[in-house]
């Protein structure tokens, strides 16, 4: 089993060491960076950092370099995220720092995203989310939406303030396995529980599962609205819509 | 069961005062409004935020049928933000207004330009007369009204993710920002309190979910500390989500009041506080008000009183289609802790 000291990044090894406390995420963080080469250790390093300018130099750079872009993504872009996603849940960041790294991600993202849409490998699942009725908050749903899209599913983003009736429209349309659900308000959250209500009179409920976040949502309001499942955070997110489709978390 | 002894409006001023009262009293710092109420008087959204008797008729439900000891009379939070040009979707009866903040009107801190007469907009002269009719008609009953902070008016105006990045990115173009907008607060407080109000509620939404209690002390601490002495009345600060790490800061502004969600605990919630600050709470929405029944609600309320929190009401305001038995379920909670009407 990889040790602390195989990850090359110094920067890396003191985020680990500082904000990591769970000993099967310190596995899985050193596991997953040590496995990393030492210019996508500096990639991910950058992410954490919040350093778009820097992402976007070093993802150019080893595209050119002849490095994949898959690889790029997964131990240099999402690798540095899960470890953002961590300092998050811990409250060791907050969401403009959180933002930072997104903006960072993007940056990456951008040159990723092209090359893989012509590759043509087949997306884990495909997922329509909203924010519901009533609600204009967009900044954890796009945030969900970016870690999706980096985890290999296609996510069809139907903005905020999506009526019932356009979350139907979307399934019958894009035929997703999953449809998830944002709000920031607990004046909108109960419309949640209304779109879900919609699905089962429009006879769709079986036909998608239903994942529910947002500030203020909890597990033991989406199991009261009809929900499939909760997401806590972003990262949660992705656990949940693989969990919910029986692919490996 | 004996009967009270001092009036809506005396148990709320005591009560922000953190002084004796002869029962705790019923406080809705943010909307009671629902649907069933907006029905019951004929006053619905959109209509009654944009007109003051509509506006006022609604608002009065909360004392008139749930025996709140406040009437709060601004339902959303987009008054002033219309005023000053923000673009709202007004929406319908069962739906809040909402400022859209996808369609920003800054970018930079010298976009900032608000006109002398701001406040002879409609969507804030609405709200002062609202207060002024509430006054003639209720003089017993503690008349609160609502002013936005800065940084709420940042998310309004430049769009919560573009604020918040700047926040991170430009510390400086930040407090700028703060600077500009704080005007408002002060100038539409002062307002208020000459149209009437007893208090004003002061949402600035630098809540636990979004940003640290590090950032509170770092961006709003001071200017907290600046409306409490420029505003002449008792203000009600409300911010959402989980704040026992910021609560220690904000005792320290001399506000009088701080409205807490139910994220956080009455017990550590007081603690936190020390006895510098009223609390004001935090029975939880979209769980307990609006999905649950009343013994549920009794049994917040009943925590609240407990750890000795003074004064009691919804944690935030309350989803539209709420039932109206879950409200009155507050005050039945009160009086029965108590055994005074």
């Amino acid at each position: 089993m990889p040790e602390l000291s195989d990850v090359g990044n110094e920067f890396i090894r003191g985020e680990i060491e500082q904000f990591v406390a769970r000993p099967d995420e310190i596995e899985r963080m050193i596991t997953l960076f040590s496995r990393a080469s030492p210019a996508l250790q500096d990639v991910a390093a950058a992410l954490i950092d919040g350093d778009d300018e820097a992402v976007d130099t070093l993802t150019r750079a080893q595209l050119e370099a002849g490095v994949t872009a898959l690889e790029i993504m997964d131990d240099g872009l999402i690798a540095g995220m899960a470890l953002v996603g961590i300092k998050f849940r811990e409250n060791f960041i907050f969401v403009p720092e959180v933002l930072a790294c997104a903006r960072a991600m993007k940056a990456g993202m951008a040159h990723i995203e092209p090359i893989l849409s012509a590759s043509g490998i087949d997306p884990v699942g495909k997922v329509v989310m909203g924010t519901v009725k009533g609600d204009l908050h967009d900044i954890g749903k796009n945030l969900v939406i970016m870690m999706l899209r980096g985890s290999g599913f296609e996510v069809v983003d139907l903005g905020v303030d999506v009526s019932p009736d356009d979350f139907i429209a979307a399934i019958e349309d894009h035929k997703p396995s999953v449809v998830g659900m944002s709000a920031l308000l607990t004046t909108t959250m109960p419309n949640m529980g209304k779109t879900i209500d919609a699905f089962v009179d429009e006879g769709l409920r079986d036909r998608v599962k239903v994942m529910l976040g947002g500030a203020p949502v909890t597990q033991e309001f989406a199991e009261d609205m009809g929900a499939d499942g909760y997401g806590k955070d972003a990262m949660a997110a992705v656990s949940l819509a693989k969990g919910l489709l029986g692919v490996g978390a | 069961m004996t009967t009270a002894t001092m009036t809506s409006r005396e148990r709320v001023l005591a009560a922000l005062r953190r002084e004796p009262v002869d029962r705790t009293p019923l406080v809705n710092p943010t909307s009671l409004a629902t649907v069933e109420l907006m029905d019951l008087v004929d006053a619905p959204f959109p209509n009654a935020n944009r007109e003051p008797e509509l506006m006022a008729r609604l608002a009065a439900t909360g004392h008139t049928e749930l025996g709140f000891d406040s009437i709060m009379p601004v339902f959303s939070i987009i008054q002033e933000s219309s005023a000053i040009g923000c673009k709202i979707q007004w929406e319908q009866k069962d739906n809040w207004p909402t400022v859209k903040m996808t369609e920003p009107i800054y970018e930079s801190p010298s976009d900032i330009d608000i006109s002398d007469d701001w406040m002879e907009e409609p969507d804030a002269q609405c709200v002062l007369e609202a207060i002024r009719i509430l006054r003639r008609q209720f003089p017993d009953v503690a008349i609160i009204g609502k002013t936005m902070g800065p940084w709420s008016l940042g998310y309004h105006t430049f769009g919560v993710e573009r604020f918040l990045l700047l926040s991170l990115d430009d510390e400086a173009a930040t407090r700028d920002v703060l600077d500009k907008l704080k005007r408002i607060t002060i100038e539409f407080g002062i307002a208020q309190a000459e149209a009437g109000a007893d208090a004003v509620t002061l949402p600035d939404h630098a809540t636990g979910d979004l940003v640290s209690g590090e950032y509170y002390r770092r961006y709003l601490q001071e200017l907290h500390q600046e409306f409490a002495e420029e505003i002449p009345i008792p203000i009600i600060l409300h911010i959402c989500g989980r704040t026992v790490d910021r609560m220690g800061y904000i005792a320290d502004t001399g506000m009088a009041a701080f409205h807490y969600d139910s994220k956080n605990g009455a017990e550590e919630s007081m603690e936190a506080v020390g006895g510098k600050i009223s609390l004001v709470g935090n029975v939880n929405n979209p769980t307990t008000l609006y999905s649950r029944g009343a013994e549920d609600v009794k049994d917040e309320v009943r925590r609240n009183l407990e750890a000795g929190v003074q004064m009691v009401g919804p944690e935030c305001a309350i989803p539209l289609q709420t039932p109206i038995e879950s409200l009155r379920a507050i005050r039945e909670a009160v009086v029965e802790y108590h055994g005074l009407n």
